[in-house]
Formats: structure tokens, sequence, C-alpha cells
């Protein structure tokens, strides 16, 4: 999986495409740890070209989410698609990754 | 259907290879490929089915051992009230850990097997000879999880 990043200043925003899976998740996972050590904590992950997640995709998020908010950042998710917004409901992590609409919205106040 | 006349054979869409990352494009492709001649299925119950098979496609691929080396048959049936995978793959006994629950939202792994199981009606798991054979089966035509 490609992903896109962009350094906005205040966050970065990461925006993978395809199927965020078992292959994909591992990479982004290392560069969000990167991202984080060098001190770039308050991330979007943008997902409008993801079509599919798994449990692994889901991994990579909350793993994310965790290293960034040890840091005092945090990590917020953006235009998930529908299949997205189920597992993300189903494994009840809808409650601490909420999706927001747009990566404007997810990034407002930073 | 019953009262035609004319039984229907379901037509099965199969896949067989190596269980391993790449081939999991080719699990959500048959599955494309099965919907798609079924114009009948509601999108919601294809992604859901999918979103369940490919956990335990991936369970294959991660644990399967030797690795590299596993090899699986994906069969999908399309029925008038539900939609069937079966899965046979040739890595080692296995026993999957059945029935645990969700996990607590700081995990970051553990939810492959429950996504699995609250997605689809019925999961079969059995060891046969020298395989590992999973049946998954979703009813359509429910709710959405939630």
């Amino acid at each position: 999986m490609d992903f896109e990043e962009t350094d906005e200043g205040t966050h970065v925003v990461l925006a993978p495409e395809g199927k965020f899976n078992l292959v994909a998740a591992p990479p982004i996972k290392a560069r969000i740890d990167d991202l984080v050590a060098a001190g770039k904590d308050h991330l979007v992950v943008d997902l409008h070209a993801v079509d599919f997640i798994d449990s692994s995709g889901l991994g990579a998020l909350i793993g994310g989410l965790k290293a960034a908010r040890q840091q005092g950042g945090d990590l917020r998710i953006a235009a998930a698609g529908d299949q997205v917004r189920a597992v993300l409901k189903l494994t009840n992590l809808d409650r601490i990754l909420a999706p927001y609409a747009t990566v404007e919205e997810a990034a407002d106040g930073w | 259907m019953a009262g035609d006349g004319t039984p229907r054979e379901d037509k099965e869409y199969v896949l067989e290879g190596f269980a391993v990352p790449d081939q999991l494009d080719a699990v959500h492709a048959l599955l494309a490929r099965a919907a798609g001649e079924h114009a009948e299925l509601d999108p919601m119950d294809v992604m859901l089915f999918e979103t369940a098979i490919i956990e335990i496609a991936n369970n294959v691929v991660e644990w399967g051992r030797p690795e590299g080396d596993v090899r699986w048959k994906f069969t999908i049936r399309v029925r008038g009230d539900e939609i069937e995978a079966e899965l046979d793959d040739t890595g080692q006994m296995f026993t999957p850990a059945q029935g645990k629950e969700m996990p607590g939202e700081d995990a970051e792994g553990g939810r492959g097997l429950p996504i699995a199981e609250a997605l689809l009606d019925k999961i079969e798991f059995e060891r046969l000879d020298d395989t590992n054979h999973w049946r998954m089966v979703r009813r359509l035509g429910q709710a959405p999880p939630g």
C-alpha cells in the first residue's frame, strides 16, 4: 500500500490508499512511530481512499493513537468509508477513534 | 428454488493457491466476482461477509506453518438466504480460540476472530486428516452490526 504524507506544520496527514490490512499496516505503524519520535505527535490519518480495513489496520491505528498520546499528542481519523465505520463500531473503537468527516475537522484546534 | 420445478445448482467460486499475504487480494477478488454475478446481494451483506472471511484468511496467512508453504482452497457459494465460504488449508493442526470477547479499546491485536464471529451466523472449524477446515456462513438481509 502506498500512502501520502503531508506536513501541515501543526500536524501531519497520512493518507493510505486501498486496503489497510496486514500487508499495509506495519509500514504505516512504523512511519507513525518515527513521526512521533521526531516530535510530530499530532496526526491525522485520512482514510478517504481506504476501501477496506482489517484488524491489523485497526491495530496500527490504536498503536499510533497510544504512541501519539503518550507524547502529549493525538491521532485522529478522517473521511472513513462505510466498511471502516462499520468495523470501528463493531469493535467499539469508534469511542476512542471517532471518525471526523474531513481532515480539516479532524485537525480543528491544532 | 422450491416451487419452480428446477432446483437451482449453487454456483461455486473457487480459489486455490498459497496462503501468503499477496493472495489476500485474490480472496477479495473472488468474493467480488461472486457478488458481481449475484446482483440480488445487498452490498452491506457482501461488505460484512468480506470483513469476516478476510480475518479468517489473515489468521491462516499469519499463523499457518510452514510459513509460505501452506496451501489453501477457498470456496464461496451464494444461496437464496445465505452466503457461505469454506476454507481448507494445509497448515499445522490448529485450535482456534473461539468465543472470546472483543478485546478492550487499548488492545492492538486479538480482534480478528471476534470480528469474524460477530459478523457470521455460523463459523465452524474442524481438523480433517491433514487439513484445517473452516466453514463460514452469513444469513442475508440482517441489520448491520450495532
